[in-house]
């Protein structure tokens, strides 16, 4: 019994492991397979879940343009108020998706800054849009927390000799920085997609229409029961699995 | 002909200052920036490159470029650890500055390179599989390519495995010659020195102390601080050889001759014998004149054991030629 040190933390990850995993392939394997084909050709589902990939996949984007920029900074420079910003960074983990609905509610749904969107034609109350600020909101901290440390771990005197054979940092940070912390990029990104496709909370306070899939599952959970949303929630989760597996197979076989 | 200099640069980073450095370099030298980690000699070399706002003037073929980016400098820098780019492989390391800058004959610019620094079969591989010497040569052929007017070396020899690093210095010194180069290195070793250059300025605590033809820095040190830093043993005060000067001399511990009986030198010491280790082909002898402490070394091939016991009495001497006073 010398390994019994051993066998106990294996005991002891087990309980945490399947207490994961069980719910899922009780999910996934549990469910009736014509159920599923039949949910399947239901339009407002399929609908639903091509509009959570859709949106939140916007909401990506809109970060990688604007988060990795500010990810490289904070990674490169030294700034008065830098733990200020990253803490910013970090806050919309912590506090109450519905809360964080709420505000931004009270940004994008009246007042001035809503009224300046208004007058150039965005609106963010039950549109689209406002689905994607809310994705964005509570899950940009994931694409750049992962971008950060991705440019951390890029060699500074990488980007300095790039510099002395004629590149302008631009061109180094196109070609050197972002290249060289990709994988780290691509898996926030991937996180940040991720959690985008859950996002529920904010969501529903700013756009229950048009519905995406976690709002459909609730609506059809709370109006038909569990027979009817089940389904439609073992499907988002297939396919949120099948996605971010083959993203994450794909990314660890860059060099 | 002056290719370059530096006047009076200063640049300050938290507590450490490069403080009022000045020197110049000729077309076609190998200078050498010689000083311990931590003397501001590196910072020196990014300063050069354009990596640091600096204080004072940069002149290259009499202009000032101390305010240009380092893509306009002309600089060619080699790492320490290479920095070579992982996302690129080997070719297109090499070629890296081709897209940035005008450079005439690509393709055969490479190849040359690619054939004289043997890497012609590399060319295509990733940067992970290379060794150590594969991976300086691809960085200096990438700083090569991109056609600088001086080469930056940053202790280029300090990441390499001490069995091959003969044969790099030669290596060095061939590629100075064959593109006919400015060069500026940055070391510690002062062996690496000797060999290599023209001209050696020694760095100090973010000044430099001494500046000259390597022979003259290297056999006679400006100060005690230098000297001790360049290797120099037995630095004694000089009233011990009767000079009149107050001041200090230096003798080499291989022109100390060891006896049990009197020896003929222009100059003898009796003295104690504190102790005396031998160490593969030589003894090291530590004897004690007057309270100043002599080393002495003596190959075993000329002479077989201690001459003396510890606590016995033994003499040394050494001649006129071998002192040097500080």
């Amino acid at each position: 019994m010398k390994n019994w040190f051993l066998y106990s933390l294996i005991v002891l990850a087990s309980v945490v492991l399947l207490f994961l995993s069980v719910p899922l392939l009780n999910m996934i394997f549990g469910s009736d397979l014509m159920m599923l084909l039949d949910t399947l050709k239901q339009k407002d589902v399929v609908g639903s879940i091509y509009l959570t990939m859709k949106v939140s996949l916007w909401a990506m984007i809109f970060v990688l343009i604007t988060g990795l920029p500010l990810a490289y900074i904070i990674a490169r420079y030294n700034f008065f108020g830098r733990s200020f910003v990253e803490a910013l960074i970090d806050i919309p983990i912590m506090i109450p998706h519905t809360a964080a609905g709420i505000a931004l509610l009270m940004i994008f749904g009246r007042g001035s800054i809503s009224n300046f969107f208004d007058s150039i034609g965005i609106t963010f109350v039950d549109t689209e849009m406002g689905i994607m600020i809310a994705m964005m909101f509570l899950s940009s901290t994931f694409l750049i927390n992962g971008a950060k440390e991705g440019f951390k771990k890029v060699d500074v005197k990488l980007e300095k000799v790039a510099r002395t054979l004629g590149a302008n940092p631009m061109q180094v940070f196109l070609r050197i920085s972002i290249p060289n912390a990709r994988k780290d990029i691509i898996n926030g990104a991937l996180m940040m997609w991720g959690r985008g496709l859950g996002e529920f909370g904010a969501v529903i306070m700013l756009a229950y229409h048009p519905m995406v899939a976690p709002v459909l599952i609730y609506d059809r959970f709370t109006t038909y029961g569990l027979k009817h949303s089940a389904p439609v929630a073992a499907i988002m989760i297939i396919i949120s699995i099948f996605i971010f597996l083959s993203v994450r197979f794909v990314n660890n076989r860059l060099k | 002909m002056k290719l370059f200099e530096v006047e009076n640069l200063s640049y300050k980073l938290g507590d450490f200052k490069l403080d009022n450095i000045n020197f110049r370099v000729n077309q076609g030298e190998y200078f050498v920036l010689l000083g311990q980690s931590g003397s501001g000699k590196t910072l020196l070399l990014e300063s050069i490159a354009g990596f640091n706002s600096v204080e004072g003037k940069i002149n290259f073929e009499g202009k000032d470029i101390s305010k240009l980016s380092p893509e306009y400098r002309n600089v060619g820098f080699v790492y320490q650890d290479f920095a070579l780019f992982p996302n690129l492989n080997v070719r297109e390391n090499i070629m890296f500055s081709a897209k940035y800058k005008h450079i005439e004959n690509p393709e055969e610019t490479l190849h040359d390179l690619a054939d004289f620094l043997g890497l012609v079969p590399l060319l295509k591989r990733e940067i992970e599989n290379l060794s150590g010497g594969e991976r300086q040569r691809v960085a200096i052929a990438r700083a090569l390519f991109s056609k600088p007017k001086i080469l930056l070396l940053d202790e280029p020899l300090s990441a390499i495995d001490p069995t091959f690093r003969n044969s790099i210095m030669k290596f060095l010194k061939d590629i100075h010659r064959k593109y006919n180069l400015t060069t500026i290195h940055v070391t510690h070793n002062f062996r690496e020195a000797s060999y290599l250059a023209d001209r050696i300025a020694i760095v100090m605590n973010g000044q430099i102390k001494q500046i000259g033809a390597a022979t003259d820095v290297l056999n006679n040190p400006a100060n005690i601080e230098v000297a001790k830093f360049l290797g120099f043993k037995n630095i004694l005060p000089s009233s011990m050889i009767n000079d009149t000067k107050e001041r200090l001399f230096s003798v080499d511990p291989n022109a100390i001759h060891v006896g049990k009986y009197k020896i003929d030198c222009d100059y003898v010491f009796g003295g104690t014998l504190e102790e005396c280790m031998g160490i593969v082909d030589h003894y090291k002898i530590f004897v004690n004149v007057n309270g100043e402490q002599f080393f002495a070394k003596i190959l075993k091939r000329d002479y077989q054991g201690c001459y003396a016991d510890r606590g016995e009495n033994i003499y040394i001497g050494f001649n006129k030629e071998d002192v040097c006073y500080l």
